[in-house]
């Protein structure tokens, strides 16, 4: 049986619940409902709020390389420690958060295999409602990848073919049936997907307790059943980048595909743009 | 305590059971089959106003009996609004408090009544874009305070708790049987937590295996307060097929037209669980010809207003001067 192409940057809830505690492993919750950690969270974890901390508070974009340093200076991570991140809904923005993190180049960072709901069901797994006191700590960026991100021209660009574009939201939405999952306050003009694009939701890469697919139904899935050609350059995209930063995890780092960004603009910048193609269907 | 001329010490008295059932009512107009007879058993004609508060009794009596809650410890519980509102009244009327973790989906009505009844309000958004086995948020929020404040909160978790099961075990299958002395030959149940239809089903197997067990679910994203169709029902762990000899989909938006007909044909005053239920017994009724049916009506209209009109266009014109 195949292993993952980097096994390192995923632990299982044994390990984290084996290394709590310990110097230079820093755990962060990042949760779609962000009422969710002031519940309970797993003792010494930090919160971080993805409508509030991990997007720039004017703009549409990420955070700046000096709002990402204060960010993860303030909650005591140095750029040498371990960075273990979690969160709800199968690690949806534990996943951007991560992808954030590599973009800013933090060298060790891994998501806990299942997310919150794998630790909740599990009888030996302890919640807290206690906030860590946390001792800011200087952290400076080094490098930056912004090789890892889908801007615009790019996803233009990936039309003219010799590019793998992956829709990763729910079947839906790819057909232009719905715009937005019912309820979403962000949504977009137009229904349909990005010409070219293949339909894979998100959830195809999980199993239902919530960890990833082995290595090799991954295999199977996106390279043999869906054609995704590991040779090529790849962008997956969902509505605002979260479920498609789960499926960028996947393909980088799972399957070991080279080069592959998130594009975070994602449907609800596409859909919106006054000309752009669009495929219904 | 004396059912006939009905005067209680105390509201707990009236919960129903063999010698006080809630009303069986019998379909007239909307049912076309004169040699199938089939009968409504009106569950919000019980104190705290729904089926649910079988369920919620049998859990709270049980934590009780186990010194589970008590002292600073309360109650909270994942609920699509009926069984808060049982366990929220009961609860409080008993000194303890409650939290009360519902999908963002469930209607206002609802939301607000939890409120009157006492207990404190989380509301979660609602699943997005599920993926199987990723579990209901509200479930899993409510196990996250279980867990954390295990000092302060209890969860009877009705999803998995066996009281529910026990509760319709022990009144609802036994009020059906005597009621109907015996005749009884198709039951008709929404799936939920799946309790009504576990414990029931069993007892009225036990008293007759031949008795069908039909169970309707509404259509995959449906709209309809309080039930789950089979794509949900992974989070139940009460759910036994062993016990339903069919389960019928039908398209949700029918539970409203059929709920509307219920109120304005049988003056039964009937929520859209009702009228998905009926939809699936009018069906098997004209397929089986002949028999005694009963459905079990969870809820009346009343908390439902905001999404009758929702469904039916025409409840939201001329409410205006």
């Amino acid at each position: 049986m195949a292993t993952y192409a980097h096994p390192e940057v995923l632990v299982e809830t044994d390990w984290v619940l084996a290394n709590l505690g310990k110097p230079g492993i820093k755990l962060v919750e990042i949760d779609v409902d962000t009422k969710a950690y002031d519940a309970g969270h797993i003792p010494g974890a930090v919160g971080f709020n993805w409508q509030t901390q991990l997007q720039d508070p004017v703009r549409r974009d990420i955070i700046s390389q000096d709002a990402f340093e204060q960010l993860v200076g303030g909650a005591g991570i140095s750029p040498s420690d371990t960075v273990i991140l979690y969160g709800d809904n199968n690690n949806w923005f534990a996943a951007y958060g991560f992808w954030l993190f590599k973009i800013y180049g933090h060298k060790d960072v891994r998501l806990m295999n299942g997310g919150r709901v794998k630790w909740l069901n599990e009888k030996d797994k302890p919640l807290t409602t206690e906030v860590p006191k946390v001792t800011p700590v200087p952290y400076k960026v080094t490098e930056v990848h912004l090789e890892l991100r889908a801007m615009l021209p790019q996803v233009f660009e990936a039309q003219k073919g010799g590019w793998n574009l992956v829709d990763v939201r729910s079947p839906d939405e790819f057909t232009g049936k719905v715009i937005a999952p019912p309820g979403m306050t962000e949504t977009a003009q137009r229904g349909g997907h990005i010409p070219g694009a293949k339909s894979v939701p998100w959830s195809t890469a999980v199993n239902p307790d919530g960890t990833f697919k082995s290595a090799d139904e991954l295999r199977r899935i996106y390279l043999q059943e869906k054609g995704v050609d590991p040779t090529r350059p790849t962008i997956a995209y969902c509505r605002i980048g979260e479920r498609s930063s789960h499926t960028w995890f996947v393909l980088k780092y799972l399957l070991g595909i080279e080069n592959v960004k998130n594009y975070d603009g994602s449907w609800t910048e596409y859909g919106n743009l006054v000309g752009a193609p669009i495929e219904k269907g | 305590m004396n059912h006939s001329t009905r005067v209680y010490e105390s509201v707990f008295e009236m919960l129903p059971g063999e010698e006080n059932p809630t009303p069986l009512v019998r379909i007239n107009r909307l049912n076309p089959e004169p040699a199938f007879t089939l009968y409504a058993k009106l569950e919000w004609m019980n104190p705290f106003g729904s089926v649910k508060d079988r369920a919620a009794w049998a859990m709270l009596r049980d934590l009780e009996a186990r010194g589970e809650i008590g002292g600073l410890r309360g109650i909270v519980e994942p609920t699509s609004g009926n069984t808060g509102i049982s366990l929220a009244a009961m609860a409080r009327a008993r000194g303890y408090h409650i939290r009360a973790v519902v999908p963002n989906r469930v209607p206002r009505e609802k939301k607000i009544l939890l409120k009157i009844a006492g207990a404190e309000l989380d509301v979660v958004s609602d699943e997005l874009c599920p993926a199987p086995g990723l579990g209901d948020g509200s479930i899993n929020l409510a196990k996250t305070h279980a867990r954390a404040q295990a000092a302060k909160y209890a969860m009877p978790n009705q999803y998995e708790n066996e009281k529910n099961v026990e509760a319709h075990f022990r009144t609802t299958g036994p009020e059906i049987w005597r009621q109907t002395e015996g005749r009884i030959t198709h039951l008709f149940v929404s799936l939920g937590t799946c309790g009504t239809v576990t414990g029931t089903s069993r007892f009225l197997r036990q008293k007759n295996p031949a008795i069908k067990v039909i169970a309707v679910q509404p259509s995959e994203g449906h709209d309809v307060p309080g039930l789950r169709n089979v794509a949900q029902l992974a989070s139940c762990k009460l759910f036994d097929p062993t016990l339903i000899d069919e389960i019928l989909e039908i398209d949700f938006r029918l539970a409203y037209t059929r709920a509307l007909e219920l109120c304005q044909n049988e003056g039964l005053l009937a929520g859209p669980s009702c009228g998905l239920i009926l939809e699936g017994a009018l069906r098997i009724v004209q397929r089986d010809k002949n028999g005694l049916g009963v459905m079990i009506f969870p809820d009346n209209v009343f908390k439902y207003a905001t999404n009758m009109a929702k469904h039916l266009p025409g409840l939201s014109s001329g409410l205006e001067p």
